[in-house]
Protein backbone atom coordinates (compact mmCIF):
# COMPACT_ATOMS: atom_id res chain seq x y z
CA UNK A 1 0.00 0.00 0.00
CA UNK A 2 1.61 3.26 -1.00
CA UNK A 3 1.73 5.86 1.42
CA UNK A 4 2.23 9.50 0.46
CA UNK A 5 1.56 13.38 1.47
CA UNK A 6 1.04 16.70 0.01
CA UNK A 7 3.16 19.21 0.76
CA UNK A 8 1.17 22.97 -0.33
CA UNK A 9 3.33 26.36 -1.02
CA UNK A 10 2.71 27.78 1.85
CA UNK A 11 3.22 24.97 4.08
CA UNK A 12 6.88 25.67 3.77
CA UNK A 13 9.19 27.27 5.96
CA UNK A 14 10.29 30.60 4.90
CA UNK A 15 13.42 32.96 5.44
CA UNK A 16 14.21 36.34 4.27
CA UNK A 17 17.97 36.39 4.88
CA UNK A 18 19.66 40.27 4.56
CA UNK A 19 23.28 40.71 3.65
CA UNK A 20 23.44 42.93 6.40
CA UNK A 21 21.36 40.56 9.17
CA UNK A 22 22.90 38.61 11.87
CA UNK A 23 23.80 35.87 9.01
CA UNK A 24 25.57 38.44 7.32
CA UNK A 25 28.79 36.48 7.14
CA UNK A 26 26.97 34.29 5.02
CA UNK A 27 25.22 36.17 2.88
CA UNK A 28 27.23 38.80 1.82
CA UNK A 29 27.54 41.19 -1.34
CA UNK A 30 25.41 44.66 -1.73
CA UNK A 31 23.76 45.77 1.26
CA UNK A 32 20.63 45.85 -0.16
CA UNK A 33 20.73 42.07 -1.46
CA UNK A 34 18.88 39.46 0.52
CA UNK A 35 17.83 35.93 -0.43
CA UNK A 36 14.27 34.60 0.15
CA UNK A 37 14.25 30.91 0.74
CA UNK A 38 11.58 27.79 0.68
CA UNK A 39 12.51 25.22 2.45
CA UNK A 40 10.63 22.05 2.35
CA UNK A 41 11.72 20.37 4.75
CA UNK A 42 13.75 21.45 7.69
CA UNK A 43 16.90 23.28 7.57
CA UNK A 44 18.34 26.19 9.57
CA UNK A 45 16.00 27.67 11.66
CA UNK A 46 12.57 26.29 10.48
CA UNK A 47 12.36 23.26 12.24
CA UNK A 48 8.39 22.35 11.96
CA UNK A 49 8.51 20.52 9.37
CA UNK A 50 9.47 17.06 7.65
CA UNK A 51 13.03 16.10 8.31
CA UNK A 52 13.42 15.23 5.42
CA UNK A 53 12.51 12.57 2.49
CA UNK A 54 14.75 9.23 2.03
CA UNK A 55 18.08 10.61 1.54
CA UNK A 56 17.36 13.64 1.09
CA UNK A 57 17.56 17.03 4.00
CA UNK A 58 17.71 19.62 2.17
CA UNK A 59 15.48 20.90 -0.73
CA UNK A 60 15.52 24.93 -0.85
CA UNK A 61 13.42 26.91 -3.30
CA UNK A 62 15.76 30.12 -3.58
CA UNK A 63 15.68 33.75 -4.45
CA UNK A 64 18.78 35.81 -4.59
CA UNK A 65 18.02 39.62 -4.87
CA UNK A 66 20.20 42.64 -6.08
CA UNK A 67 23.70 42.14 -7.76
CA UNK A 68 26.22 40.80 -5.79
CA UNK A 69 23.95 38.69 -3.47
CA UNK A 70 26.21 35.30 -2.35
CA UNK A 71 26.31 33.06 -0.03
CA UNK A 72 30.17 33.64 1.05
CA UNK A 73 32.17 30.62 0.48
CA UNK A 74 32.01 28.23 3.06
CA UNK A 75 32.70 24.65 3.97
CA UNK A 76 31.37 21.40 3.78
CA UNK A 77 31.68 17.85 4.13
CA UNK A 78 29.50 14.86 2.84
CA UNK A 79 26.60 17.03 1.59
CA UNK A 80 25.61 16.01 -1.99
CA UNK A 81 24.68 19.90 -3.20
CA UNK A 82 22.78 19.75 -6.18
CA UNK A 83 21.60 23.18 -7.84
CA UNK A 84 18.84 23.36 -10.77
CA UNK A 85 19.07 27.38 -12.16
CA UNK A 86 15.45 28.47 -13.12
CA UNK A 87 15.82 32.04 -13.80
CA UNK A 88 19.04 34.65 -14.16
CA UNK A 89 22.40 33.65 -13.95
CA UNK A 90 24.25 31.56 -11.06
CA UNK A 91 28.16 32.47 -10.53
CA UNK A 92 29.15 29.06 -9.25
CA UNK A 93 32.54 28.63 -7.50
CA UNK A 94 34.23 25.90 -5.45
CA UNK A 95 37.45 24.71 -4.55
CA UNK A 96 38.11 22.23 -6.87
CA UNK A 97 38.47 24.62 -9.27
CA UNK A 98 35.40 25.05 -10.39
CA UNK A 99 33.87 28.74 -11.42
CA UNK A 100 31.35 29.30 -13.57
CA UNK A 101 27.72 30.52 -14.44
CA UNK A 102 24.88 28.51 -15.14
CA UNK A 103 22.10 29.62 -16.60
CA UNK A 104 18.05 28.44 -16.54
CA UNK A 105 18.30 24.59 -17.70
CA UNK A 106 21.92 24.37 -15.95
CA UNK A 107 22.63 22.59 -13.05
CA UNK A 108 25.37 21.08 -11.22
CA UNK A 109 26.38 18.55 -8.30
CA UNK A 110 29.25 18.83 -5.86
CA UNK A 111 29.49 16.24 -3.25
CA UNK A 112 31.55 17.91 -0.72
CA UNK A 113 32.71 14.70 0.44
CA UNK A 114 36.17 15.28 2.38
CA UNK A 115 35.54 18.62 2.34
CA UNK A 116 35.02 21.50 0.05
CA UNK A 117 33.90 24.96 -0.04
CA UNK A 118 31.82 27.00 -2.53
CA UNK A 119 30.00 30.04 -2.49
CA UNK A 120 26.93 30.81 -4.84
CA UNK A 121 26.69 34.71 -6.30
CA UNK A 122 24.36 36.40 -8.32
CA UNK A 123 26.19 39.12 -9.94
CA UNK A 124 22.95 40.74 -11.50
CA UNK A 125 20.11 42.85 -11.52
CA UNK A 126 17.77 40.41 -12.60
CA UNK A 127 17.10 38.19 -9.55
CA UNK A 128 18.43 34.37 -9.57
CA UNK A 129 15.91 31.69 -9.36
CA UNK A 130 17.62 28.40 -8.21
CA UNK A 131 16.57 25.04 -6.58
CA UNK A 132 18.66 23.81 -3.98
CA UNK A 133 18.59 20.02 -3.01
CA UNK A 134 21.13 18.31 -0.70
CA UNK A 135 21.31 14.72 -0.26
CA UNK A 136 23.60 12.68 2.60
CA UNK A 137 25.89 10.29 0.13
CA UNK A 138 26.59 6.99 0.33
CA UNK A 139 29.69 7.01 2.39
CA UNK A 140 31.57 9.46 4.16
CA UNK A 141 34.50 11.13 3.19
CA UNK A 142 34.49 10.19 -0.04
CA UNK A 143 37.03 12.56 -2.89
CA UNK A 144 34.93 15.45 -3.18
CA UNK A 145 33.54 15.88 -6.94
CA UNK A 146 31.86 18.32 -9.47
CA UNK A 147 29.72 18.26 -12.53
CA UNK A 148 27.48 20.08 -14.43
CA UNK A 149 24.71 19.16 -16.89
CA UNK A 150 22.48 20.74 -18.91
CA UNK A 151 18.67 20.03 -18.91
CA UNK A 152 17.34 21.34 -22.92
CA UNK A 153 13.47 21.68 -22.27
CA UNK A 154 12.54 21.52 -25.81
CA UNK A 155 14.36 17.95 -26.58
CA UNK A 156 13.00 16.88 -23.22
CA UNK A 157 9.47 18.09 -23.97
CA UNK A 158 6.36 15.84 -22.93
CA UNK A 159 8.66 12.74 -21.11
CA UNK A 160 11.19 12.14 -18.26
CA UNK A 161 14.78 12.99 -18.45
CA UNK A 162 17.15 11.65 -16.11
CA UNK A 163 19.64 14.69 -14.65
CA UNK A 164 21.06 12.76 -11.54
CA UNK A 165 21.85 8.95 -11.09
CA UNK A 166 22.83 6.10 -12.85
CA UNK A 167 20.81 6.15 -16.07
CA UNK A 168 22.55 6.79 -19.23
CA UNK A 169 23.42 10.57 -19.74
CA UNK A 170 23.23 11.18 -16.16
CA UNK A 171 25.56 12.55 -13.70
CA UNK A 172 26.65 9.78 -11.11
CA UNK A 173 25.46 10.49 -7.65
CA UNK A 174 27.09 8.52 -4.70
CA UNK A 175 23.92 7.80 -3.40
CA UNK A 176 20.65 5.58 -4.46
CA UNK A 177 19.32 8.52 -5.50
CA UNK A 178 17.86 9.88 -8.75
CA UNK A 179 16.90 12.94 -10.43
CA UNK A 180 14.71 13.44 -12.88
CA UNK A 181 12.66 16.74 -14.85
CA UNK A 182 9.10 16.90 -16.07
CA UNK A 183 8.54 19.69 -18.61
CA UNK A 184 4.84 18.97 -21.32
CA UNK A 185 3.35 21.63 -22.99
CA UNK A 186 -0.24 20.13 -22.45
CA UNK A 187 -2.42 17.71 -19.98
CA UNK A 188 -0.08 14.01 -20.15
CA UNK A 189 0.42 10.92 -18.69
CA UNK A 190 3.52 10.03 -17.50
CA UNK A 191 4.23 6.66 -15.68
CA UNK A 192 7.92 6.24 -13.25
CA UNK A 193 8.42 2.70 -11.49
CA UNK A 194 10.53 3.93 -8.46
CA UNK A 195 13.61 1.53 -8.47
CA UNK A 196 12.27 -0.89 -5.49
CA UNK A 197 9.02 -0.62 -2.85
CA UNK A 198 11.48 0.71 -0.93
CA UNK A 199 12.12 3.80 -3.04
CA UNK A 200 9.99 7.24 -2.68
CA UNK A 201 9.65 10.13 -5.39
CA UNK A 202 9.55 13.70 -4.21
CA UNK A 203 7.79 15.69 -7.03
CA UNK A 204 8.06 19.33 -6.50
CA UNK A 205 5.81 21.56 -9.34
CA UNK A 206 8.46 24.91 -10.48
CA UNK A 207 5.36 25.89 -12.65
CA UNK A 208 2.04 24.56 -13.95
CA UNK A 209 -0.63 21.64 -12.47
CA UNK A 210 0.17 18.55 -11.74
CA UNK A 211 -2.13 15.47 -10.26
CA UNK A 212 -1.09 12.54 -8.80
CA UNK A 213 -1.92 10.19 -6.30
CA UNK A 214 -5.19 11.75 -6.05
CA UNK A 215 -3.90 14.99 -4.99
CA UNK A 216 -4.32 18.15 -7.32
CA UNK A 217 -0.76 20.26 -7.08
CA UNK A 218 -0.33 23.95 -8.06
CA UNK A 219 3.08 25.91 -8.90
CA UNK A 220 5.19 24.92 -5.92
CA UNK A 221 3.25 22.70 -4.17
CA UNK A 222 5.10 19.32 -3.74
CA UNK A 223 4.19 15.56 -2.50
CA UNK A 224 6.15 12.60 -1.73
CA UNK A 225 5.10 9.20 -2.91
CA UNK A 226 6.73 5.73 -1.50
CA UNK A 227 5.66 1.88 -1.38
CA UNK A 228 4.46 2.62 -4.68
CA UNK A 229 5.26 -0.14 -7.77
CA UNK A 230 4.04 2.69 -9.99
CA UNK A 231 3.35 6.23 -9.96
CA UNK A 232 1.28 7.82 -12.68
CA UNK A 233 1.91 12.36 -12.49
CA UNK A 234 -1.03 13.66 -14.79
CA UNK A 235 -0.11 17.09 -16.09
CA UNK A 236 -2.70 19.58 -16.68
CA UNK A 237 -3.34 22.34 -19.34
CA UNK A 238 -0.61 24.71 -20.53
CA UNK A 239 2.90 24.14 -19.73
CA UNK A 240 4.10 22.05 -16.76
CA UNK A 241 7.67 22.03 -15.15
CA UNK A 242 7.89 19.28 -12.82
CA UNK A 243 11.35 17.93 -10.88
CA UNK A 244 11.13 14.53 -9.60
CA UNK A 245 14.01 13.28 -7.06
CA UNK A 246 13.80 9.28 -6.32
CA UNK A 247 15.33 8.06 -2.93
CA UNK A 248 15.51 5.17 -1.17
CA UNK A 249 13.47 5.87 2.05
CA UNK B 1 25.65 -4.47 22.65
CA UNK B 2 24.90 -2.83 19.40
CA UNK B 3 22.48 -0.41 21.26
CA UNK B 4 25.62 1.47 23.16
CA UNK B 5 28.03 0.91 20.47
CA UNK B 6 30.10 4.13 19.22
CA UNK B 7 28.09 6.15 17.06
CA UNK B 8 28.51 8.79 14.02
CA UNK B 9 26.73 12.15 14.02
CA UNK B 10 25.96 14.71 11.22
CA UNK B 11 25.70 18.81 11.15
CA UNK B 12 22.78 19.38 9.30
CA UNK B 13 23.83 23.15 7.92
CA UNK B 14 27.06 21.55 6.20
CA UNK B 15 27.92 17.83 6.99
CA UNK B 16 30.44 17.87 9.27
CA UNK B 17 30.72 14.67 11.15
CA UNK B 18 31.08 13.85 14.54
CA UNK B 19 32.33 10.25 15.80
CA UNK B 20 32.48 9.26 19.19
CA UNK B 21 35.04 6.96 18.68
CA UNK B 22 37.10 9.64 17.44
CA UNK B 23 35.85 12.49 19.26
CA UNK B 24 37.59 15.65 18.52
CA UNK B 25 40.27 16.12 20.24
CA UNK B 26 41.33 19.48 18.95
CA UNK B 27 38.22 20.73 20.49
CA UNK B 28 38.47 19.44 23.77
CA UNK B 29 36.48 16.59 23.28
CA UNK B 30 38.64 13.00 23.49
CA UNK B 31 38.07 9.98 21.48
CA UNK B 32 35.28 7.93 23.19
CA UNK B 33 33.39 11.09 23.91
CA UNK B 34 29.63 10.06 23.93
CA UNK B 35 27.22 12.41 22.26
CA UNK B 36 25.29 12.50 25.17
CA UNK B 37 27.85 13.81 27.38
CA UNK B 38 28.68 16.79 24.85
CA UNK B 39 27.19 20.00 26.18
CA UNK B 40 23.87 21.12 24.80
CA UNK B 41 25.40 24.36 23.88
CA UNK B 42 28.10 23.04 21.56
CA UNK B 43 27.98 24.20 18.29
CA UNK B 44 29.19 22.64 15.28
CA UNK B 45 32.41 23.89 14.98
CA UNK B 46 32.59 24.94 11.04
CA UNK B 47 29.24 26.34 10.85
CA UNK B 48 28.09 26.81 14.17
CA UNK B 49 24.67 24.77 13.84
CA UNK B 50 23.65 24.14 17.36
CA UNK B 51 23.92 20.63 18.62
CA UNK B 52 20.30 19.97 18.16
CA UNK B 53 20.59 20.11 14.73
CA UNK B 54 22.92 17.01 14.17
CA UNK B 55 21.31 13.82 13.01
CA UNK B 56 22.45 10.00 13.97
CA UNK B 57 23.69 8.69 11.02
CA UNK B 58 25.20 5.10 10.29
CA UNK B 59 26.92 5.85 6.79
CA UNK B 60 30.15 3.75 6.46
CA UNK B 61 33.36 5.44 5.99
CA UNK B 62 34.95 5.74 2.31
CA UNK B 63 37.78 3.73 1.82
CA UNK B 64 40.70 4.74 3.49
CA UNK B 65 39.04 7.30 5.67
CA UNK B 66 38.91 8.70 8.49
CA UNK B 67 42.00 10.37 8.36
CA UNK B 68 43.36 12.15 11.44
CA UNK B 69 42.66 15.44 9.65
CA UNK B 70 39.57 15.27 6.95
FE1 LIG C 1 26.73 25.71 1.29
ZN1 LIG D 1 28.12 22.40 10.54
Amino acid sequence: MPNSFVLRADERGYNKILSTGATATYVGGHPDAFITRFSSFNFGDYQDGRAGFGRVRVFGDEAFHHPGCNYNMHPHHNFIICAFVLEGRLTHINTLGGMEDLVSGDYYAFSAGSGGLHEELNRYAEPMRAIYVWMLPDQLYLPPSYARGHFDAAAGMNRITPLLGDAAGAIKLSQDARVSRLVADGPGGFRYRPRSAGHGVYAFVIDGTLHCDGATLKRRDSSGVWGAEEIVYETGRGDTDILLVETII
Amino acid sequence: MTGDALKRWICLGCGFSYDEALGLPEHGLPPGTRWRDIADDWVCPDCGTPKARFEMIEIPYADGQPRAAA
